[in-house]
């Protein structure tokens, strides 16, 4: 590559940055599709962790799993985690235990009445309101937390199921559009965790990110077996191929060497096109 | 045909200009189409650029990637966009305000690459702009009389479909848009964003021409390759060729894409899927091209593991 070295953001992941040549470019959003089990949280986490760890500051925002749930099976990896904080849009789980190691900055933030609630309105009347999640008022709710303190990590967990609370598809797009926008503004590395799109649909999210890593979990045989590829990442070269996955007690870790094998690079391949 | 060649322009894409039998011809909207991280984005670049160095006024409107993202992006490859003019049309963050302030930006007007701000423009607190169809529309009309551009950019079509325009009036925008281009006499390239198994949309009847850009899977990893799946008053190149995209940019490699097939595996494991055909999947059809389902392991995989079906 010629021109000026970019800073890259890393990942966390080992071998990850190395495919990324280099890491994520700071400051703009991405997308990190998968299967459910692919290991799509527990990436996203390494990420933060990485962040938290060069003393920055991270934010997951929890949409799919309560707090306390992501707390646990991180606990089970060993991971000390207790610097992510942690935006719980969990529509069911309004309160959790106190106690936890995940700082909660704003689990007491009633959705619904968001517009008009100050940073520490925690009424009655709020904490009874319906939640009311979508991607408006994820957005409004990052707002707020964003100008009150200045983060570079920023993980959505997930996307999809916020694209599920929303109802009406024309502005579900336009609602994306806005939220990434947003997230380029305010200069936040960030991980928008998806499902495995849809081949035959084009989803706003993937074509609005500038990056796509994508986690494969495939049965090949009688074994399962895991790889990563890079799909696309703007302004940087990237490893074209896929590479073997690993998770285990210390977390994921990819081998940027190393070749999938050849039966897994073909399911893979008929994977990728013609089923989703 | 002989007399055509001399009127075309070049794309300033090695090897694509071949292709299109001595290049695009002037004044008409072509599309570049691809699933994402192909390289649109790229191609459109490449041919403003080799538009500018030899004089031509050359304008790149940006509608889903933020120009100074561009900028920082090509500046990676190396390339000076300096002379290159760029119309920031990229939406706002939206406010969601009960009585939100809609007022069509105005303030906005076009600029060169070099003088494209490091940060995003920020969205303003008091006035988000609401970008419409329109408004770009206007600007281009404007811009056209001020200055008399040779080759315009829209990247991406896709987004203007998705975020400008009402999903009711969505083909007959997108008509009048084309319209308007042709109008213009420019030479225009639109890039369309495809899911990874595309049917045709209105962009592609309208377009004079598209250049398809794709990309899958063989043993030696991914593999990039241009097809020319229209090109009207043009004899063009029928065959997938193989393309690269290296620090210099994209070249198209005027021997056929090779077709090397996944070497056969001698596992003792489950079948695996029929070979693929190649190139990938013929964008025409509605519906992904059936392949017979592989028969099932030997050991039956958890419901969350199993291939999900293909969708159509």
């Amino acid at each position: 590559m010629t021109g000026l070295p970019v800073p890259r953001a890393s990942t966390g992941i080992p071998g990850l940055d190395e495919m990324l040549n280099g890491g994520l470019i700071p400051g703009r959003p991405y997308v990190v599709s998968g299967t459910s089990g692919a290991g799509k949280t527990t990436l996203a986490i390494q990420f933060l962790q990485q962040g938290v760890r060069q003393a920055e500051r991270a934010l997951l925002v929890a949409v799919d799993e309560p707090p306390a749930e992501i707390r646990e099976n991180v606990r089970s990896l060993g991971w000390d985690v207790g610097k992510i904080r942690i935006l719980d849009v969990h529509p069911a789980a309004k309160a959790f235990n106190k106690r936890v190691s995940l700082v909660e900055v704003s689990a007491q933030r009633a959705v619904g009445s968001l517009r008009e609630a100050g940073p520490n309105a925690k009424t009655e009347a709020m904490k009874q309101a319906a939640p009311e999640i979508s991607i408006q008022s994820l957005q409004l709710m990052l707002k707020q937390e964003l100008q009150e303190t200045k983060y570079s990590r920023l993980v959505i967990d997930s996307l999809t199921s916020l694209k599920k609370l929303s109802q009406n598809m024309e502005d579900t797009n336009n609602s994306i559009m806005s939220l990434l926008r947003f997230v380029a503004e305010s200069n936040v590395t960030a991980l928008v965790i998806t499902d495995l799109p849809d081949p035959t649909v084009l989803e706003p999210e993937i074509f609005l990110c500038r990056g796509e890593i994508r986690l494969h979990k495939r049965m090949v045989g009688s074994r399962t077996e895991r790889c990563i590829t890079i799909e696309k990442l703007r302004g940087s070269d990237h490893d074209l191929m896929p590479r073997p996955l690993t998770i285990s007690d210390s977390g994921i870790s990819v081998d940027p060497k190393k070749k999938i094998s050849k039966a897994g690079l073909k399911t893979l391949q008929a994977f990728t096109q013609f089923s989703g | 045909m002989q007399n055509m060649i001399k009127d075309k322009i070049r794309t300033g894409v090695p090897g694509l200009d071949e292709m299109l039998d001595g290049g695009l011809i002037p004044g008409r909207t072509y599309i570049v189409s691809g699933a994402s991280g192909t390289g649109k984005t790229t191609l459109a670049m490449q041919f403003l650029i080799e538009g500018s160095t030899h004089g031509e006024r050359v304008l790149y409107i940006a509608l889903d990637e933020p120009p100074n993202e561009v900028k920082k992006n090509m500046v990676n490859l190396g390339w000076d966009l300096a002379t290159i003019q760029v119309f920031d049309a990229t939406p706002d963050v939206m406010s969601y305000d009960k009585t939100p302030v809609r007022d069509v930006s105005t303030e906005r007007s076009v600029m060169y690459f070099k003088d494209v701000p490091d940060r995003i423009r920020i969205t303003s607190d008091k006035s988000p702009a609401d970008i419409s169809i329109n408004t770009v529309q206007e600007m281009l009309k404007q811009e056209m009389k001020v200055r008399r551009y040779s080759r315009v950019v829209v990247d991406s079509l896709t987004s203007l479909r998705y975020f400008y325009i009402k999903t009711s009036e969505e083909n007959a925008s997108m008509i009048s848009f084309f319209r308007l281009l042709s109008d213009l006499n420019v030479t225009t390239l639109a890039t369309v964003q495809l899911p990874e198994i595309a049917k045709p949309d209105v962009e592609a009847h309208m377009a004079r021409g598209e250049i398809r850009l794709q990309k899958w899977l063989d043993g030696r990893g991914l593999v990039r390759g241009i097809t020319i799946e229209k090109y009207r008053g043009s004899c063009h190149d029928p065959e997938l060729r193989s393309m690269k995209m290296t620090s210099e940019g994209i070249s198209v490699k005027l021997k056929q894409a090779e077709k090397k097939d996944v070497p056969p595996t001698d596992t003792g494991q489950a079948p695996l899927p029929e070979p693929l055909p190649e190139p990938p999947p013929v964008h025409q059809k509605a519906e992904p091209v059936p392949v017979p389902e592989p028969p099932p392991p030997e050991v039956p995989p958890p419901p969350s593991e199993q291939k999900p079906e293909a969708k159509g």
